[in-house]
């Protein structure tokens, strides 16, 4: 479960992302974060992942109060999520197979169970023909299911993802989603993003942002500003 | 292994500089480690020699030198004395002289003094001794070498004070150029390092590769040094030989263990081997641990 509580985070500068912000995320949901630019979606995403702290407000992820001033399990909390990013952030000197073990590495797996829970999200996302191809060769779309084979990987039971189909084509957009569709019930899904289609079309929750606050939180919503 | 080797062919200038860099560190480390070594040796066996040798006039009945050796004995300031009578510096006279006949034809045991060669044991007791001696009877003359000891100390800690300096200045120089050199290389990891951070990577897990090839180029480097220096002591061997002549053993105090360092021999070339490799991958894993630093504040 993800909980904010009265959260507000103002910047040095003086402006404020997020205002006051409050809600609850059950686990295994499937969560649409949208909003105009600026909106405080992705601040969300990185507080969650604590990238950012909140300047009030309490967070709570997965049992871990990372708003505590002497949380110290932040390796721990991350380990539990995983990130897609509009970029992909794939590495272009490792190829599929070495993208996607990344994310069981750093948690110190054996090279056994490695290679058997890459070869099965590779096959998640449809790339098992090309798990030793290096990024460079692969379409956008193809980056963009290297880099959420590396999100569901392992014990990862957040999965947060800002604008995932923010660089893709609507046909490619539609194939991204399927994917994100066949972990529904299976992991927490958070996407920020502004495709309306594809907020209408799968019914889900909806949390919508506006400066800092949320202004509607619909459980089974479209995109509406 | 494999990593490294990777790493250094795709950034080669910057893994080359830090070589070079390292490489030029520690052969004058090297160097002066060495020079210092030999200058404290060389201080010691000076130490050892006759510091005050005092000559008595002829007539001096044993007796009377006897007591002085004993009274120098009993006062805790003197490491040995050695007694040579008329008979023993006549000796030494002809050893010294058994090329030139005319020479020895020309004295006799009878015209040469009694003398005592006195071993302080510390050179600041030396003006004290000479003193001593100075207002016994029948004392024809003291010589002692409190001046060349002085010279040598004071040369001695001028040259460890600048050594000093000189070789911080060295360390850090080398870890400003290496710490810039390995900043170059994660730069353009830095994507890469954010990464690896948001999905739980621990500092050790992405610090790890760079302070590998940094060890790697550590080593590499005090061992090319190493070889490159010994190279030269050895070609250099027959000349050192020359200029130690007469001089059979030269050794070091260190940490109560007596290391010799003349004539140069296989263990003092392995304590300089494992010193200045440590040395070598101390410098390159700080360089690298400050370089990492700055991109793990994820």
């Amino acid at each position: 479960m993800i909980t904010f509580d009265k959260v507000t985070k103002k910047f040095p500068l003086g402006n404020t992302a997020l205002n006051d912000v409050s809600f609850e995320i059950d686990d295994n949901q499937f969560v649409f974060l949208v909003g105009q630019s600026g909106a405080g979606k992705t601040t969300i995403l990185k507080m969650i992942t604590q990238e950012i702290k909140p300047t009030s407000g309490s967070i709570i992820v997965d049992d871990f109060d990372v708003t505590d001033k002497n949380f110290s399990q932040k390796i721990d909390l991350r380990r539990k999520i995983g990130i897609i990013f509009q970029d992909f952030k794939v590495l272009s000197n490792k190829n599929v197979f070495e993208n996607v073990a990344v994310s069981l590495k750093v948690i110190g797996r054996d090279q056994s169970e490695i290679k058997t829970e890459v070869k099965r999200a590779l096959e998640l996302v449809g790339l098992s023909k090309k798990e030793f191809v290096f990024p460079v060769q692969l379409s956008a779309g193809e980056l963009q299911r290297v880099a959420i084979a590396r999100a569901v990987i392992g014990d990862r039971n957040i999965i947060l993802a800002d604008e995932p189909t923010g660089n893709l084509d609507p046909k490619t957009a539609w194939d991204i989603m399927k994917i994100f569709k066949k972990l529904e019930g299976k992991r927490t899904i958070i996407i920020a993003t502004h495709n309306t289609d594809i907020v209408n079309s799968f019914q889900k929750r909806v949390l919508v942002l506006k400066e800092g606050k949320i202004i509607k939180d619909q459980r089974k919503g479209g995109y509406e500003l | 292994m494999k990593e490294i080797w990777t790493s250094i062919k795709r950034t080669p200038y910057q893994s080359l500089s830090a070589f070079l860099i390292l490489f030029f560190t520690l052969f004058l480390t090297l160097i002066l480690f060495v020079s210092l070594t030999f200058l404290y040796g060389t201080l010691n066996y000076l130490e050892t020699k006759p510091q005050v040798t005092v000559y008595f006039q002829n007539k001096t009945e044993e007796n009377q030198i006897f007591k002085v050796r004993d009274e120098l004995m009993s006062s805790g300031k003197v490491l040995n004395i050695k007694y040579i009578s008329k008979n023993d510096a006549f000796n030494i006279y002809k050893q010294l002289n058994k090329d030139n006949p005319l020479l020895l034809e020309m004295v006799s045991a009878d015209i040469l003094p009694p003398s005592l060669e006195i071993y302080a044991k510390k050179p600041i007791y030396l003006p004290e001794i000479a003193e001593y001696l100075k207002k016994q009877g029948d004392i024809d003359e003291v010589q002692y070498e409190k001046d060349i000891i002085d010279k040598l100390l004071v040369l001695t800690n001028t040259i460890r004070m600048s050594a000093l300096i000189f070789f911080s200045y060295l360390i850090l120089m080398s870890i400003v150029v290496l710490t810039t050199m390995i900043l170059f290389k994660i730069a353009l990891k830095e994507s890469e390092i954010a990464l690896l951070k948001l999905i739980g990577a621990t500092d050790f897990y992405i610090r790890k590769p760079y302070i590998l090839e940094s060890l790697f180029l550590g080593i590499t480097a005090s061992t090319l040094s190493f070889g490159i220096f010994s190279f030269i002591v050895l070609y250099f061997n027959s000349f050192l030989q020359s200029y130690f002549n007469g001089i059979t053993n030269l050794s070091v105090d260190i940490f109560n263990y007596q290391l010799t360092i003349w004539p140069l021999n296989y263990i003092f070339f392995t304590i300089v081997f494992v010193s200045i490799s440590i040395f070598g991958t101390v410098i390159a894993s700080v360089a690298s641990y400050i370089a990492t630093n700055k991109y793990l504040r994820v």
